[in-house]
């Protein structure tokens, strides 16, 4: 199945992307669009899968390495 | 990797037999572009859709403000559809962020294929209306 994902920035400071993916994104992977790293934060089927492809919407924040590491 | 290989990535030609797909094949020019250059400029006139094989596109239209890109476009995404369907001017400037192949397909290649084969003509135009309604679903969300 090849994905293909609307990924969306929270807070409008990125007008986002659409970008395909080879396995389904989750919450918690990286993703680089626009030489910027994003965090996805929630993954929604945006249109039903037609053949091969899935159809899928992505909530994204900006990557923050400080924010996002373990303590 | 082949260029029916490729194609059978893209979700604009979902639905094909091989057959078809070798026949998508040979209307496909490759095209590459270097980090920076545009792809098309908005307001030109144009004949040409292209498939992103590699790289990444971003659009943006000009005269919106703040001016920034609307969308950017990855692997597997199409761009330059508008103005092979209605022949009108470019809609928006395409610039490569990385560098970026492209296979550009011609107006003149896509409709004879499509006249010569209803069943491709078909099938690309439902999958070219999904991939329109696909991104405009995107634009109402990253704009609420």
């Amino acid at each position: 199945m090849i994905y293909k994902v609307s990924y969306v920035v929270r807070g409008k400071a990125h007008p986002g992307a659409i970008l395909d993916a080879s396995r389904m994104p989750q919450a918690g992977d990286k993703v680089s669009f626009g030489g910027v790293e994003f965090l996805v934060e929630e993954v929604i089927e945006l249109m039903p899968p037609r053949g091969g492809f899935g159809f899928l919407h992505a909530t994204c924040a900006p990557f923050c390495p400080q924010e996002n590491s373990p303590e | 990797m082949s260029v029916v290989e490729l194609l059978k990535r893209v979700a604009l030609f979902e639905g094909l037999s091989e057959h078809e797909l070798e026949a998508v094949s040979t209307v496909c020019r490759e095209r590459s572009f270097a980090d920076g250059e545009t792809l098309v400029r908005q307001g030109d006139t144009g004949d040409e859709l292209f498939v992103i094989q590699d790289g990444q596109v971003e659009i943006r239209i000009v005269g919106i403000l703040p001016e920034r890109p609307i969308v950017v476009l990855g692997e597997g995404q199409i761009l330059g559809e508008m103005s092979l369907l209605d022949q009108g001017f470019r809609s928006a400037t395409a610039r490569a962020t990385a560098p970026t192949r492209v296979q550009a397909i011609g107006r003149h290649e896509f409709t004879a294929l499509c006249e010569q084969s209803h069943h491709i003509g078909y099938l690309v135009m439902r999958n070219l209306a999904a991939d329109l309604s696909f991104k405009i679903r995107h634009r109402n969300l990253a704009t609420m």
